[in-house]
């Protein structure tokens, strides 16, 4: 254990002085803290982004498809970009749609549970990609605080013996020591509480564009459901 | 998620630069160098004990009387007061001195008078009968008169100028003298013969030139003077109304309230609280002992009240008796060995819990 806090009681207290003087176990939990706070934010600004997008995306779609423009146009011109959200789904059940009539569907109502499968799997790989990273938020949220005081518990006890070693009680002595120990915790405070905060948010976030995606892909079923039966009625 | 980490790193290295420049040391905060206070342990002694004084003054920052530099008239005066004598009176105010200026017009005449009648105070009575009286005297007289002859003529010259000056005086003087004393045996006398006035004076001046000779004695005179002032009050000089007090200073005599208090705490020291004490007030313990000037038990203790009865109460006797003789040689104040020599202390376990 170095003797770093003792070694001039008048040190720096300034955070640089602070930092530089601290131990290695709480340098190192300070980097940590310092790295998932960026990490953090890289979330919380990515997410932001991706959601205001999507909402975006979302109203567009919406607004495209209750236009009354015919559904096979609509696809024709999705199927070429890449898209997301509904966009993805509505691709999803029209390739499904198209593969088994251009095949000759037998049976509609497996035509029909095909198509439900198909718009399930397009949600969930949506939604994973929403709600991806939301978890680390989480974890930071919880444990960076632990972490923050485990570097302060490390950094007292080596302030302590490094005092016991000095044999003195003097304030000036003791303080540095302590002083530099607590920036841990601050550290690790100053991560977890956006964490928390931006978790809260984005996860509601993300649920209310889940149910959104939910509701289109359930109207968008009972759509083709309708489609079918009126086919195999022209059929038959 | 590029766009989110270059953000994130750019704001985080905003925030780091900002904060270590702004936050740089805090200022060291101010302590203000406070003065350490004096202070002072004061026995309560001098407070407790009570100064010789008045029962009915009032109270007074400054005690009297003080001890005068003066050496005392009476060597054992027990009284208050500027008189020569100790009296029980109560010391009253002076009566004021008569207005001086009243005493300013008359003097001037007078005042001639008593540089020649100081020392033959009585001669202004006898001068109208004492003119044949020198005769007796001459025996003795005749010696001075030759000295006066050859002695340098100027005395005797002033002393002949002088004495008409006197005489001159001296016959106003005669009208106040008979109003006084001389009188009233004059009245008597002009019942009797001329005899007894001529032994008087006879008498007298028998007395008189004895007086004259043996040069006037101011202290026989001043023995015989009523020294006591009409004022009343003791002999003991003070200038200063007696302040609140008793009628004896008690100082030094009794154990002060932290003396007490000592010794109460060096007894404490060596006592070991019976274990186990249940009911307090049944082991309660009085033991007393004598001491020998240097602190020292003398004999051994005895105990007066307590340690009857069952055995714990008598472990709580011992335990007192040993505490005692223990801590023996007890540091008191020597000047009041005789508040000390008997102690009696009282051991009460009840108080200890």
């Amino acid at each position: 254990m170095e003797n770093i806090a003792l070694a001039e009681p008048s040190a720096q207290l300034s955070i640089w002085a602070l930092f530089w003087q601290a131990g290695w176990v709480v340098k190192l939990v300070m980097l940590g803290l310092l790295a998932a706070s960026i990490w953090t934010w890289a979330i919380v600004v990515d997410k932001l982004i991706a959601y205001a997008r999507m909402r975006s995306s979302l109203n567009r779609f919406e607004q495209v498809f209750w236009s009354g423009q015919s559904l096979e146009e609509l696809y024709r011109t999705l199927s070429d970009r890449k898209t997301t959200g509904m966009g993805a789904i509505f691709v999803a059940a029209m390739r499904e749609w198209k593969k088994s009539f251009e095949k000759g569907a037998k049976s509609p109502i497996a035509l029909q549970s095909r198509i439900d499968k198909a718009m399930d799997l397009a949600l969930t790989r949506e939604m994973e990609r929403l709600e991806g990273r939301l978890g680390f938020l989480a974890t930071i949220g919880s444990a960076a605080p632990f972490i923050g005081l485990f570097g302060t518990v490390v950094g007292i006890m080596t302030s302590f013996q490094a005092i016991a070693g000095s044999k003195s009680t003097n304030l000036a002595v003791v303080a540095p020591g302590i002083a530099e120990a607590l920036l841990a915790t601050a550290i690790g405070l100053l991560a977890a509480i956006p964490a928390v905060i931006a978790y809260n948010k984005l996860s509601s976030d993300a649920s209310k564009i889940a149910v959104r995606m939910e509701g289109f892909s359930d109207e968008f079923s009972a759509i083709l459901s309708r489609q079918i039966d009126e086919k195999v009625a022209q059929k038959g | 998620m590029k766009a989110g980490l270059t953000t994130s790193v750019v704001m985080h290295a905003a925030l780091l630069g900002f904060g270590l420049l702004t936050l740089s040391a805090p200022s060291a905060l101010e302590v203000a160098d406070v003065e350490s206070l004096p202070v002072d342990i004061i026995p309560i002694e001098d407070l407790t004990q009570i100064q010789q004084g008045d029962k009915t003054a009032a109270v007074n920052e400054k005690p009297a009387p003080k001890p005068t530099q003066r050496p005392d008239i009476v060597a054992d005066a027990q009284k208050i007061g500027e008189n020569s004598v100790d009296t029980e009176a109560k010391p009253t105010p002076e009566p004021k001195p008569r207005p001086v200026e009243a005493a300013d017009a008359p003097p001037p005449s007078p005042e001639p008078t008593p540089k020649a009648a100081e020392l033959p105070k009585p001669e202004p009575v006898k001068q109208p009968e004492p003119k044949p009286e020198p005769v007796p005297a001459t025996e003795v007289k005749p010696q001075p008169e030759p000295k006066q002859e050859v002695k340098p003529d100027p005395v005797a010259e002033t002393i002949a100028a002088e004495t008409p000056e006197a005489e001159s005086v001296q016959l106003p003087t005669t009208a106040p003298s008979p109003a006084a004393r001389p009188q009233p045996p004059q009245a008597q006398t002009a019942k009797a013969p001329d005899r007894k006035e001529a032994e008087k004076p006879a008498k007298e001046a028998s007395a008189k030139p004895k007086s004259d000779e043996k040069s006037f004695n101011a202290d026989e005179v001043a023995a015989l003077l009523n020294k006591e002032k009409p004022s009343g009050g003791g002999a003991k000089r003070s200038a200063e109304q007696a302040s609140l007090g008793g009628d004896k200073s008690t100082g030094g005599s009794k154990l002060s309230q932290s003396e007490m208090d000592a010794l109460r705490g060096q007894v404490q020291r060596c006592w070991n609280i019976p274990a186990g004490a249940l009911d307090g007030e049944a082991l309660k313990v009085s033991v007393k002992f004598k001491l020998d000037p240097s602190g020292a038990l003398e004999g051994s203790p005895e105990i007066i009240a307590g340690g009857g009865g069952d055995g714990a109460a008598r472990a709580a006797a011992e335990a007192a008796r040993r505490a005692v003789s223990r801590c023996a040689p007890y540091n008191l104040p020597a000047e009041k060995y005789d508040a000390w020599a008997d102690v009696i202390v009282n051991f009460d376990p009840s108080e200890m819990f």
